[in-house]
């Protein structure tokens, strides 16, 4: 580490780390102070004096807890019998992380409404039967939508889990004369138990961070997400003090998670049995027609948004009343030409914060991993600090920091650019640097000894052999920018709209054929890029998951 | 070029790997810097190579001082234990790398390529990636890559501690043919012995960040100058020992149960006890005692047939126990439990300080 000062990394770290301190923890900070000090009447004091905030709060964390619950029970047993049990149409579940990953949280829920809202298609069919669904508004639509979106993080975390398991391990439990299914549970439990409170934990921080199905579906029941959103908005960032403070409570819940989180992976981590994975075993006759229908069932309600977007972008429709089985052109006519602004938006945007996220993300991780100097530990920390921060929380920091004052970004489109990058900048990190990893030092070390200096080497060896991975990286911060809703949306000036915030927009007027139509061509733009790096240049998207 | 290291010292944070070490590579040699797991073998290359600075102290490359010169200005010529080899560019591509580094394209630079790859046998796989070779063609690629740049000095950290014993000993043969036609001054990295004294001009046996011992292989081998180099050098049987001066130069050791006349290896320091070494193919077993040698009486208590010799466990009384190793026709000929006749060549016994 001596003679530091002179190495170009130790520069490029502390480029990093400034940067960082300038996007990441001031605007945290500039949250957490003014929640205390900030203009007014103390942020707490307001919090505690105030039931319609309390309540969200208490409403938040109960919506979280049943979420978690609901996703869970659907998640773990469809992991288990994926992973254990082959049956008709199981290629299908294999289709599960790409649906949450192409389908916007806003598109689902629109589509849920489209199906069981007031004037939706499952809730007037019934009706002509006389039955009443109860309304889709408030905590049935919440829970209902967010379980069917969120069970699919803890099966795909449980299903790699089952994976690892040793199938040993439960035959020796088995021959000592305790029974299949006791043995299973014995045995089987602890071990994959860390995997699934941890895609629990996860579910638990994204239903308390969740903005577009709150707002969508919550009406009248206030939300923690909604009602910040809501203060920010109304009070722009004047007042800053109350969304602060909203937005502190977000941080101080979600980083408890996080704290959980690391003890149970610490836990986790020695209990996770290496060997051979269990073969998946048959299931014929009724059992497997059984566990395939209910296994398809899950699979169709995660497919429904897409289809009923596709129906619904086609449909013709008089103000916010859809005219089902009259076909039309319109809405599509609208997106491409009438109101072509939000998708040329969405694709500058979202372009943008790609090729900066994964170059930030690609040359930190390279330092972190290959070039440690004193700076690269805290540059590390702070790159992971968005994790912790929901898009919200991110939206009302920004907006708190960089309105007016010294860098006054907001009202430009450089704020929208980077509430996108802050937000996807730690997924690409963990991606590089477990890339970087598996690439030893040698490789550097051999072209530097052959003359080439360390910076070209960097470029010259190290860059092509990350590529693959950093190819992937980007269509992963492609997928999930072009997506993005909840800081977007409170950055956001007139003109700048992105494809998510226009959805968003129409189905609070309730134009849900103009918001399918934009939702279509959302889901295309994401799904594009998966499609061409997957059958052109044979990149495996997933793998870096 | 020579090497030549005065006084250096390398640290890792607190901890200093190599303290005070000074060390003379004279032009065109091989040497090898030979030592066990950890004992800063790597550290010292690296820094030789540039890419550990050096805390204190000084590296001269044939006078010229590069201590504070980056690595990639010290024309270094280094083959990796893991190769190295860029996976995303041909063997060619690969072997280019260093010569397009200094400006050299075009058909001169391939024909350089094409000879360096020939030289080691490799014409003919110019155009495959490195994942499609074999690992000797892989450890052959490197070389050529190292040399065809012809460095300065070329340096080597365990390059063959990845392949078999087969294609060890042959592409050992490879690298001494090419660093002796190139005359290339050579550091050489391993903790095989055999390695060190087969391919070597000059070997220095690393301990704790020191050089114990720098000599030619026979003089390491024949005259360890300490008990650790006895030890790891070859396999030595080791007693401490009182010592009384005798006539004609040689030195009488006490091993309590027996005595042994042997030469005095202790190099001026004079002490009243030392350590006495012999290696176990010094040691010859017969049934009857023999005219002009040191005869012992032993017991053989276990022995290990080797193919071209066996190994013998003797007991000589009290605690002591000698391995002796026999060669030739009926070396396999005594069975546990015999009662043999140990010879000892006084020349070929040392007291060495303990
Ligand atoms: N990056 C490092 N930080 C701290 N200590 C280190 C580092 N690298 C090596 N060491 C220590 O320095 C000492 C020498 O290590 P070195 O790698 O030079 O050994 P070596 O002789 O090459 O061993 P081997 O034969 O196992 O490769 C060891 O005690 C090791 O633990
Ligand atoms: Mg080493």
């Amino acid at each position: 580490m001596t003679g530091s000062l002179r190495s170009p990394w130790f520069w490029l770290s502390l480029a990093a780390l400034a940067l960082l301190g300038l996007f990441v923890l001031y605007p945290l900070a500039n949250i957490l102070s003014a929640s205390v000090i900030g203009p007014g009447e103390s942020g707490w004091r307001r919090l505690l004096a105030s039931p319609k905030y309390l309540e969200a709060i208490r409403n938040t964390l109960v919506l979280a807890t049943s979420v978690t619950c609901i996703a869970t029970l659907i998640g773990v047993p469809l992991a288990y019998v994926t992973a254990r049990y082959s049956f008709p149409g199981k290629g299908l579940i294999a289709l599960l992380p790409l649906i949450t990953l192409v389908i916007p949280e806003v598109i689902a829920a629109q589509t849920w409404l489209m199906m069981l809202g007031n004037n939706g298609l499952i809730t007037r069919f019934l009706r002509d039967f006389g039955i009443r669904l109860p309304s889709f508004y408030g905590w049935f639509g919440l829970i209902t939508s967010m379980s069917f979106i969120y069970y699919t993080y803890v099966y795909i975390g449980v299903v790699a889990a089952i994976g690892k398991f040793d199938a040993q391990l439960e035959e020796a439990a088995q021959s000592l004369g305790t029974a299949p299914v006791m043995s299973r549970l014995r045995v089987m439990l602890p071990v994959i138990l860390p995997a699934i409170l941890a895609s629990a934990l996860l579910v638990f921080t994204m239903a308390v961070g969740n903005f577009a199905i709150s707002m969508i579906l919550s009406h009248r029941l206030p939300l923690l997400s909604v009602v910040t959103y809501q203060a920010a908005v109304a009070e722009g960032a004047r007042d800053i003090t109350m969304q602060s403070t909203l937005a502190s409570v977000s941080v101080l819940i979600v980083m408890a998670v996080l704290f959980l989180n690391r003890r149970i992976v610490k836990r986790g981590r020695y209990e996770i049995v290496q060997g051979r994975g269990a073969r998946p075993r048959p299931l014929r006759g009724l059992r497997g027609l059984a566990v395939a229908a209910s296994a398809g069932l899950v699979v169709v309600i995660s497919l429904l948004p897409l289809i009923s977007i596709m129906l619904g972008a086609f449909t013709a429709s008089r103000g916010p009343v859809m005219q089902w089985g009259t076909w039309t052109l319109d809405n599509m006519l609208r997106v491409f030409v009438t109101a072509p602004q939000p998708m040329v938006n969405s694709l500058l945007y979202a372009g943008t914060a790609t090729v900066i996220s994964t170059g930030f993300s690609a040359v930190v991780s390279y330092l972190v991993v290959k070039k440690p100097n004193l700076l690269t530990p805290f540059v590390d920390y702070i790159a992971a600090i968005p994790l912790a921060l929901s898009g919200t929380v991110l939206g009302v920091g920004l907006l708190a920091t960089f309105h007016g004052g010294w860098l006054p970004l907001s009202g430009t489109a450089s704020i929208i650019v980077l509430a996108y990058v802050v937000r996807r900048m730690p997924f690409g990190m963990r991606n590089g640097q477990a890339t970087l990893q598996n690439i030893p030092n040698s490789l550097e070390e051999a072209s530097i000894s052959l003359g080439v200096p360390p910076v070209q080497s960097f470029f010259r060896v190290v860059l092509p052999v990350m590529l693959p991975a950093i190819a992937s990286a980007a269509i992963l911060t492609w997928t999930t920018t072009v997506a993005e809703l909840s800081a977007s949306i409170l950055v956001y000036s007139g003109g700048r709209e992105t494809l998510p915030i226009q959805v968003f927009r129409l189905i609070d007027s309730g134009l849900m054929a103009y918001a399918s139509a934009y939702g279509l061509v959302l889901v295309a733009v994401i799904l594009l890029p998966i499609i061409v790096a997957s059958k052109v240049f044979r990149i495996d998207v997933f793998s870096s998951r | 070029m020579s090497i030549d290291i005065e006084n250096l010292t390398v640290t890792y944070g607190q901890e200093k790997v190599i303290s005070g070490l000074t060390l003379n590579i004279p032009e065109g040699c091989f040497f090898t810097l030979l030592g066990p797991s950890g004992c800063g073998k790597t550290t010292l290359l690296r820094t030789i190579a540039g890419f550990i600075p050096a805390a204190g102290g000084a590296i001269r490359f044939s006078g010229q001082d590069v201590t504070k010169l980056p690595p990639h200005r010290r024309a270094i010529g280094m083959v990796f234990q893991d190769y190295a080899l860029f996976p995303d560019k041909t063997v060619n591509q690969n072997v280019a790398y260093g010569l397009r580094a200094r400006g050299e394209t075009g058909a001169a630079a391939a024909r350089k390529v094409a000879q360096a790859l020939e030289r080691v046998a490799l014409g003919h796989l110019g155009d495959r990636h490195p994942a499609a070779l074999s690992g000797g063609q892989r450890q052959r690629v490197a070389l050529a890559r190292a040399m065809v740049i012809k460095p300065a000095v070329l340096l080597m950290d365990e390059p063959l501690s990845n392949l078999d014993a087969k294609l060890r000993i042959q592409i050992r043969e490879t690298i001494a043919e090419l660093q002796r036609e190139a005359n290339i001054t050579t550091v050489f990295v391993t903790h095989d012995q055999e390695e060190a004294l087969a391919m070597s001009d000059l070997i220095g046996v690393l301990n704790r960040g020191a050089v114990e011992q720098l000599g030619s292989p026979q003089a390491i081998y024949a005259r360890p100058r300490t008990g650790y180099v006895a030890d790891f050098v070859g396999s030595a049987n080791r007693f401490v020992a009182r010592l009384t001066p005798a006539q004609g130069g040689l030195i009488e050791a006490d091993l309590g149960p027996v005595r042994l006349f042997a030469t005095d290896a202790r190099e001026g320091a004079v002490c009243a006890e030392g350590l006495l070494v012999i290696r176990p193919e010094n040691l010859h077993l017969s049934r009857a005692p023999r005219v002009g040698m040191q005869n012992l009486p032993a017991r053989v208590r276990s022995r290990q047939y080797l193919g071209s010799r066996t190994s013998y466990r003797l007991d000589i009384g009290g605690d002591l126990n000698l391995v002796a190793d026999a060669h030739g026709p009926g070396h396999d000929g005594f069975m546990p439990g015999d009662q043999v006749n140990v010879a000892v060549d006084p020349a070929q016994a040392q007291v060495i300080a303990a």
